[in-house]
């Protein structure tokens, strides 16, 4: 008889510091970033020789070439090369769907240990031909006669020739990220203010964290960088006050543009990684359980003909996920929520603290109501780490199930937190995980 | 290339001179070309020079880490390769052997066989000293053999590998060379060809390419009229792209003591293909690869080099 679902537990994980586009990893490929991040993991928890269960990995900026970018960068550790891998994507939220799948196969008792990972480079994104270039080339390498080949290439006009960088925006709307959560930051009246404040404790708490040797054991230094560039551990209120709005500047709706580059996340490489196993597994490992997976949703919001703003949907399928393990907001210890833009945060807390907005969007009897701030994003998140977008969920779930695991131990008591992710085209993923204690 | 001092040394006969900075290849290879230095092939009973060369202080840059192991189809990773350690030594080592007392032709050595002992890793941006010297001059039927050995010092004073090249000199006609002069047919180790587990397709740069990443620009690697103008009917592979571009290829942990084998026989054609068939050991703790060329008609199956790794605990 299977004895299953089983737990998935989370045993640790590695991550490589993360750089702003085009500094210290600039020419260095998502497969370097992932194989770093891979290593640092291996050589961590003595996985030379291990053959896993399954790599689920990703990146968002990926070339075509890339197709097995998780298994080619496995190949270049020194994992048992019999390790299966595969490729997973789903904007920022890449890594932490990379966990759920990793962890629903060891509940479900297919494999018994895996790695979720991912990975992204700003500086080194690819770079396209235009469509109607690409059509004239395939045309012309299918020609049969030189005749034909020369009709299709002379139909090349010098506009073709332009490379094609990656699209910051979304494809329907035309608008960036940013102009998006511009519109929802407006819509909620999301204070400038309120936003700097939120970018400062940021900063404050990740140099803090870095300070007491909180990541001496998730992050490994690669190509000189020990901390995560975007860092400014001296950031000030005035200083992030003194910078000009560059997002909502050209919308009608927005009278008073609030975001910064400063409250927004800048453009980043890095990569993440999450150890992962079965009880089982950790037992024969000698390695530690941090924390388990309890649950996770996703959901995903109309944001193409305006009913929500694009950011929103973890602010619909956290309260999905509450209601299905009997809890409310307030039974969290822990609250990792993505700090896409400063605004994406406090727009989702504003939501949950609206009783319009609960009832009218959600359906529900009342407000959700008010988090404990003091809980939220302890050491620092992705305004003060920067952002490589397939990378940040197993950062954020290495460092929750670090936090779980070391309240769990110091209290005697069961801890839980939240991880909630927004990511482009209107989707969202979150995830519970509850502490283990030693 | 300058020398800052010369200083003998009480306890030996040996000298050692400290450059300044690791010598660059072209001033190596334009002293190599003086005329004056193919006065040495008359030598009858020749002599090794019994010195030292140091360069201390010197940094692996992550640059030419990264381009090197991108080169080798890796990951730019932050132990360093130690292909890159020895072409971090190589220039020191052919300065050592482009002196006037050297008693071979620098451009008619053959590399025979390297070997790579490396104790502890290297990161990218570590600050290493490297010492290189000549010895172990022995006979050999087609001339003499020595061996080139390079040194790589940490700041405190450990070995932290040390690479060591086999030449040979060739005793007499050595310009003209064709690679079966090399070696001589029914003189050959017997070669039959294993099942190959890859195809290498090397196009005609993959020299330049290297020489880019290596600093390494002698002639025979770079086109097909350089090589002629060596004797060479066609442009060869650097050997140490080959055996580097296995060892990126055999999964290595680069945290762990290792040694890396080389032994070369015949060229690498350029443009060209090569088969290759590895063997792991079972336990994981060494890998064995075989590369060569593919006979055709008459023509047998040529080995033209075989590369071990082995990890030591």
């Amino acid at each position: 008889m299977n004895d299953f679902p089983r737990d998935a537990l989370i045993l640790g994980g590695n991550r490589i510091p993360f750089a702003r586009s085009g500094g210290p990893y600039a020419g260095i490929s998502n497969q370097d970033l992932l194989t770093a991040a891979l290593d640092g993991l291996v050589a961590r928890y003595q996985l030379q020789g291990a053959k896993l269960g399954e790599i689920a990995g990703g990146a968002v900026l990926k070339l075509a070439g890339d197709l097995n970018l998780t298994r080619e960068s496995a190949l270049g550790t020194p994992l048992d090369p019999r390790t299966p891998a595969i490729d997973m994507s789903k904007a920022c939220a890449t890594s932490l769907e990379t966990v759920i799948h990793v962890s629903n196969r060891i509940q479900l008792g297919q494999i018994d240990s895996g790695i979720a990972c991912g990975v992204d480079s700003a500086s080194d994104s690819p770079i396209e031909v235009t469509p109607r270039l690409r059509r004239i080339l395939h045309r012309a390498f299918a020609a049969k006669t030189a005749m034909q080949r020369i009709k299709a290439l002379s139909s090349i006009r010098p506009a073709d020739l332009a490379p094609v960088p990656p699209r910051n925006g979304e494809p329907r709307t035309g608008l960036s990220m940013g102009e998006h959560q511009a519109l929802t930051a407006a819509q909620w009246g999301i204070t400038r203010q309120a936003q700097d404040e939120l970018a400062l404790a940021s900063h404050q708490h990740l140099a803090a964290a870095y300070d007491e040797g909180f990541f001496d054991d998730l992050v490994t230094g690669y190509r000189g960088l020990a901390r995560d560039q975007n860092l400014r551990s001296d950031s000030t209120l005035e200083k992030l006050g003194s910078l000009k709005p560059v997002y909502g500047v050209k919308s009608p709706q927005v009278t008073e543009p609030t975001m910064t580059a400063g409250n927004s996340t800048p453009l980043s490489d890095g990569a993440s990684s999450v150890l992962m196993g079965s009880e089982e597994w950790a037992v024969e490992r000698g390695l530690t359980p941090l924390a388990r997976v309890v649950d996770a949703r996703s959901a995903a919001v109309d944001f193409v003909h305006g009913d929500e703003g694009l950011l929103m949907a973890p602010a619909y399928a956290v309260p999905e996920l509450l209601d299905a393990n009997a809890l409310t907001l307030q039974d969290l210890d822990f609250y990792e929520i993505h700090e896409a833009f400063a605004s994406t945060v406090l727009s989702t807390l504003a939501a949950w603290e609206s009783e319009e907005f609960c009832r009218t969007k959600l359906g529900r009897g009342g407000a959700l109501g008010a988090i404990d701030r003091s809980k939220l994003n302890v050491v620092g998140s992705s305004l003060a780490a920067g952002h490589p977008f397939a990378a940040t969920g197993g950062r954020l779930v290495a460092t929750l199930s670090k936090l779980l695991h070391q309240r769990a131990t110091e209290t005697g008591l069961v801890q839980r937190g939240l991880i909630s992710v927004c990511a482009a085209a209107g989707q969202g993923t979150v995830v519970l995980l509850e502490s283990v204690a030693d | 290339m300058s020398a800052v001092q010369s200083s003998g040394s009480p306890a030996s006969a040996e000298r050692i001179k400290d450059l300044t900075d690791v010598p660059s290849f072209p001033a190596v290879y334009a002293a190599a070309l003086d005329p004056r230095s193919a006065r040495r092939r008359a030598r009858k009973d020749p002599v090794l020079p019994r010195i030292a060369y140091r360069v201390r202080a010197v940094r692996i840059e992550a640059e030419r880490a990264r381009d090197f192991d991108h080169l080798m189809g890796g990951p730019a990773t932050d132990l360093v390769h130690p292909g890159v350690l020895h072409v971090l030594t190589f220039p020191v080592s052919l300065a050592l052997m482009a002196r006037q007392d050297f008693p071979f032709a620098l451009l008619g050595l053959v590399h025979l066989r390297n070997q790579v002992l490396q104790h502890r890793p290297v990161r990218v941006g570590d600050i290493v000293d490297v010492e290189c010297r000549v010895r172990d001059l022995q006979g050999h039927r087609k001339g003499r053999t020595f061996e080139a050995v390079s040194t790589i010092l940490g700041q405190d004073g450990e070995i932290i590998a040390t690479d060591v090249s086999t030449y040979l000199a060739k005793a007499a006609g050595g310009e003209g060379d064709t690679e079966d002069d090399a070696a001589p047919r029914q003189e050959r180790r017997p070669f039959e060809a294993p099942r190959p587990t890859g195809r290498w397709t090397l196009p005609a740069d993959t020299g330049r390419r290297y020489a880019a990443v290596s600093g390494d620009v002698n002639p025979i690697h770079l086109s097909a009229l350089s090589a002629k103008a060596f004797g060479f009917p066609r442009a060869i592979a650097h050997g140490m792209y080959t055996a580097s571009r296995v060892f990126t290829e055999s999964r290595v942990d680069l945290s762990r003591p290792l040694r890396w084998d080389v032994s070369f026989d015949a060229p690498v054609m350029l443009p060209g293909a090569v088969l290759v068939a590895y063997d792991d050991d079972r336990s994981g703790q060494s890998v064995h690869c075989v590369g060569w060329r593919s006979g055709s008609g008459q023509k047998s199956p040529r080995r033209c080099f075989e590369v071990d790794v082995t990890m030591l605990g």
